[in-house]
């Protein structure tokens, strides 16, 4: 078992935060288990779940055959059974090969029939690693748009630890999408104590006046960014991490947006369809009397993501693109 | 089948307690099957005509405790595991009182409290599900065990192989079965598979399987025991091939023009109901004044179900709304409640 | 992290001595290193924006470790990945046709506020919330003496300002506050103008506004307004016709008025009043106005000092047409005059403009041949 506290500092990266809370869910709860490609003697692409098959066994660590939809079916039917699977996606990308299990049987099976599925998919996902089209997606999309399914994106160690544990004891199905640009970049001491993070609120990262950023996951940390060059300028921003992108936490965007009269939607997925669109609409229906300016999105390019350095730096939003918005839409 | 094996094998009870449902099978279908014709149901009406000795013949042989996951022919497995003709009929109509309360339709009805995984659409869909309920078994250590299939279409599907594969890797107590009716829709076997048998898939997986006569409720039974033994045992999981024929089309909307008459024709001589009959008569267990008081009996309860249906309320159009979540209240607990067999 | 000596393995950033998304040259000092063996600033490698900071002040890493992003794109293109709305909302907007946006609007319907009176610092001159909010805070300063005189007092009665009131004492005072107003007087004979009512059931004052259209073909600049730029002349003659109300004043307007017959014209201004007296005019149809027409006259008044509606130059204010004696060609006669009185913008027009203008309203009162031009 690695310790998952570096002694030095105190502070636990946001991958070891995701560690942290499995060991202690795993602990907590004999319900859970966990099951994915390579999470048991190999620890996980990520290692994330090292030491945890010597921990806690073969039938809790299960390895599974490179087989998406067939180990996901598994952990409904486990679910359903009254345990607490975990699902490791080795990538989110891969989660696609497990589409077809997560929309029509887990997040129908509450609805059709009163079968709870109290599950958690793990979705390492998003780019900036040079993982190319297949290793670097952003798939929330595809489920946004699925009822039954929760999905959360945290961005900080604190809300990865919290929120995993909130995913775990929830009675539903969770996708959790952590990224993995963020796991060994964001560091934070956390609470010695147990604690969660509730799923379906949004946290307000940096309060402001002028412009509203709502966003989510690596993204929050380039609005930060980008707030903090602003600042020199007179331009405040406001950076809600949405954290839970189902269901949407609508009230925080709301009282946002109605405070600062102006929005930037900032998201890594493309930028068709995605997450970012709907809190646009929303805004647009429910905010329409409160906004000074127009909705403005900041996304990825309509395309796959690209492998080689110049094109996927290209792809990626940037810093500097929320800076250009923030300031067209304070000059408006 | 021989004779004595029945004998020895199968309780006289038993064995009478699998003809009545089989009439109680052929009877709910006839009566969905006229409601269809009448338009009062809507939406797709599949039935199990010619199929029934299969979902009768392992659903008896289950234990209390154990888990389904049916095909959506396996109308005997529902009513034996406890959803009444009523439920059923109130499932068809639409109305409240239905398993899925009007959420769902038809075939689609699943109850945890009587160890049914609710029927999904997409074929094969709940083999890796049926694994997964097996790996909780073992992980807990229960003696309980899943029985789950497909149609021999749904053997095409990759989530049929990632279950079967799963399953056998981590010896999962758990018998999974095809029922080869020889048409996926309109698609015969031939185009469906270039094997003649699909108890051949069972070998690459490293699990024994059975080809067995699926129109003989004695034979169903016995093989499914033999399985469910197996399983219950740590041996694993096994792969059962009942070959039998669809009498009806593939829902109630289909002339099934594709089937040749004459093949229908000999499959009619080992119509389920009259295999069991011989097999009654043979042993001595039964005559003709017998069957024709189980028939009636089987349709008085349909009628009465279909009072109960017709009685009951439809939902209200914002019932629509609810139940998209879960609550810590909705989660099953290990110790499953589901109704012995009658 | 550059390789500052054979033997060194790592460095720690002492300093960023440029900020994140700060421009640099070429060879500009980019950041200060400290390793064991030395302390230096490091002299960017590219030109361009520094647009991601990877390794923060005080971090220690090994050589070769990736510190930055410089990227050389223009800022245009970054701008242009952004979202098409950036293009669009960079023109100007159009003078005399704003749009407001939602929250100004709202804000404007809470606190009562001419929209035109607010000077705009958004792009293009629009109006943005906080422009809306300064304006309210220095109305609200600005007003608090005098209209807030406290409690009402022995004989007295508070009767509270209803929008419609407040919103006219702010156009008043504003109107008062801008334009350098002159009024000038003349009068007219009504009696071709009478003679051809006779039998039709038309008021005066499509003759009027007759009069005074076809009187700025000859004074195009009495139809403009003040603007930063210069005098802006209005190539369109919409007519502004006020409007009394049991509680206020409204100034509906005739759009191309010029190009109306004298029927037209009559028709129009009965069913603007009329549903200006029913509170059911669009909009639209009490703005952009580019001269406005008082009727005072109708209670008795003869001579008037109207206020100009702004940003217009000027406004005609008609007495009641009243029977007196003329001394027309050595002889007395007993004919329909009228007083008319024009208010206008010193700033924009000068007397002698004023009076040709008015002059020529009074001739075309005077002299027209109704049954030829009507």
């Amino acid at each position: 078992m690695t310790t998952a506290t570096s002694p030095a500092t105190g502070e636990v990266t946001y991958l070891e935060a995701i560690s942290q809370a499995l060991d202690e869910e795993m602990t907590r709860d004999e319900r859970v288990f966990l099951l994915g490609e390579d999470i048991g003697f190999y620890g996980g692409a990520f290692k994330i779940t090292e030491g945890f098959l010597d921990k806690y066994g073969e039938w809790r660590i299960l390895d599974t055959p490179l087989a998406e939809s067939g180990f996901v079916g598994a952990a409904i039917g486990a679910a359903m059974m009254g345990l607490r699977p975990v699902v490791e996606m080795q990538f989110a990308d891969f989660i696609s090969c497990a589409f077809d299990q997560i929309t029509e049987v887990a997040a129908k099976n509450y609805y059709r029939w009163g079968a709870a599925v109290p599950m958690v998919i793990r979705a390492p996902f998003g780019g900036g690693v040079h993982g190319g089209p297949f290793h670097s997606e952003c798939p929330e999309g595809w489920f946004f748009h699925s009822p039954g399914l929760k999905l959360v994106a945290p961005s900080t160690p604190y809300d990865a630890k919290g929120l995993l544990k909130a995913a775990i004891r929830d009675p539903n199905p969770v996708i959790y999408f952590e990224h993995k640009f963020l796991y060994r970049r964001i560091k934070a001491t956390l609470p010695k104590d147990d604690f969660i993070v509730p799923i379906g609120k949004a946290d307000v990262k940096r309060p402001g006046n002028d412009i509203s950023v709502i966003t989510y996951g690596a993204m929050v940390h380039l609005a930060l960014e980008a707030a903090q060059m602003l600042a020199k300028d007179g331009i405040d921003l406001e950076v809600v991490d949405l954290r839970t992108l189902a269901p949407l936490d609508k009230e925080a965007i709301y009282e946002s947006v109605r405070k600062t009269s102006k929005a930037i939607v900032l998201h890594e997925d493309n930028k068709t369809g995605g997450v970012g669109a709907e809190v646009a609409a929303l805004l647009a229906e429910e905010c329409f009397d409160s906004l000074d300016g127009p909705i403005m999105r900041i996304a990825a390019p309509d395309t796959p993501v690209p492998f080689s350095t110049p094109l996927e730096e290209f792809f990626l939003p940037k810093t500097a693109d929320v800076v250009a918005a923030a300031r067209t839409l304070a000059a408006y | 089948m021989d004779l004595a094996d029945v004998t020895s094998e199968i309780k006289r009870g038993d064995l009478l307690h699998m003809y009545y449902y089989l009439r109680l099978t052929r009877a709910v279908e006839d009566r969905i099957t006229a409601l269809y014709r009448q338009g009062r149901i809507v939406g797709g009406c599949y039935t199990s005509h010619g199929m029934e000795a299969i979902a009768v013949g392992y659903a008896s042989a289950l234990e209390r405790d154990d888990v389904i996951a049916p095909f959506h022919r396996d109308m005997g497995a529902f009513l034996i595991r406890g959803i009444t003709p009523g439920e059923v009929l109130a499932q068809y109509l639409g109305k409240r009182t239905g398993p899925t309360k009007g959420k769902d339709g038809n075939v689609h009805m699943g109850d945890l409290k009587r160890g049914i995984i609710g029927f999904v659409s997409h074929l094969a869909d709940n083999l890796p599900v049926a694994a997964g309920a097996a790996l909780a078994f073992k992980i807990r250590g229960e003696s309980r065990i899943v029985f789950a299939g497909t149609g021999d279409g749904g053997t095409s599907r990759g989530d049929f192989h990632e279950a079967m594969n799963f399953a056998a890797v981590r010896k999962l107590p758990v018998v999974f079965f095809c029922n080869n009716n020889q048409y996926a829709y309109s698609t015969p076997i031939r185009y469906q598979m270039a094997i003649s048998d699909v108890v051949e898939r069972a070998k690459a997986y490293g699990m024994p399987g059975e080809i067995v006569d699926g129109n003989d409720v004695a034979a169903v039974y016995l093989a499914a025991k033999r399985g469910i033994k197996h399983a219950r045992a740590g041996g694993g999981p096994t792969f059962l091939e009942f070959k039998t024929m669809r009498m009806h089309g593939h829902s109630e909307h289909d002339p099934a023009k594709y089937v040749p008459r004459e093949l229908l024709e000999e499959w009619k001589k080992r119509d389920p109901i009259l295999t069991a009959e011989r097999l009654l008569m043979e042993l001595g267990y039964g005559d003709e004044t017998y069957f024709q008081e189980v028939g009636e009996r089987a349709k008085k309860e349909v009628e009465a179900g279909l009072e109960f249906a017709e009685k009951s309320p439809l939902p209200e159009g914002p019932e629509a709304l609810e139940g998209v979540f879960a609550t810590e209240a909705d989660v099953c607990h290990p110790t499953v409640q589901s109704r012995s067999a009658a | 992290m550059p390789q500052l000596g054979e033997s060194i393995a790592e460095g720690t950033v002492v300093k960023w001595l440029i900020p994140l998304g700060g421009a640099i040259e070429k060879d500009q000092s980019l950041l200060e290193v400290e390793t064991e063996k030395v302390d230096l600033e490091v002299p960017s490698p590219a030109s361009g924006v520094l647009n991601q900071i990877l390794v923060k002040e005080g971090e220690t890493v090994a050589v070769g470790t990736l510190l930055a992003r410089i990227d050389s794109a223009p800022p245009s293109e970054v701008v242009n990945r952004v979202g098409g709305v950036v293009v669009r909302q960079l023109e100007p907007a159009t003078p005399g046709e704003e749009h407001h946006s939602p929250a100004v609007r709202q804000l404007a319907r809470e606190h009562g506020v001419d929209l035109t009176q607010v000077r705009g610092t958004g792009a293009g001159g629009r109006v943005t919330k906080k422009d809306v909010l300064e304006f309210v805070a220095r109305s609200a300063d600005a007003g608090k003496a005098p209209v807030t005189g406290g409690e009402a007092s022995m004989g007295e009665e508070i009767r509270p300002l209803t929008q419609m009131r407040k919103t006219i004492a702010d156009r008043m005072l504003k109107s008062r506050q801008t334009s350098a107003h002159v009024s000038t007087f003349f009068e007219a004979d009504f009696s071709g103008i009478a003679a051809y009512r006779a039998g039709r059931n038309l008021t005066y004052l499509p003759f009027v506004v007759r009069a005074v259209t076809r009187a700025m073909r000859d004074f195009p600049i009495v139809n403009s307004a003040w603007g930063d730029q210069g005098i802006v002349i209005k190539k369109d003659l919409h007519i502004g016709i006020a409007t009394a109300l049991e509680e206020g004043l409204l100034v509906p307007v005739v759009r191309h008025a010029d190009r109306k017959g004298l029927a037209q014209l009559a028709k129009e201004i009965a069913d603007l009043a009329d549903r200006a007296r029913s509170k059911k005019l669009s909009p639209d149809e009490v703005q952009g106005g580019t001269f406005t027409i008082t009727n005072h006259g109708g209670f008795g008044s003869l001579f008037s000092t109207p206020i100009i509606h702004q940003p217009q130059i000027a406004i005609l204010g008609v007495g009641a047409v009243q029977k007196r004696a003329v001394v027309i060609n050595e002889a007395i006669a007993i004919r329909p005059m009228a007083y008319l009185s024009l208010s206008f913008d010193h700033r924009v027009i000068d007397g002698a403009t004023a009076d040709q203008f008015m002059a020529k309203v009074k001739h075309y009162l005077e002299q027209s041949h109704w049954e030829q031009i009507s």
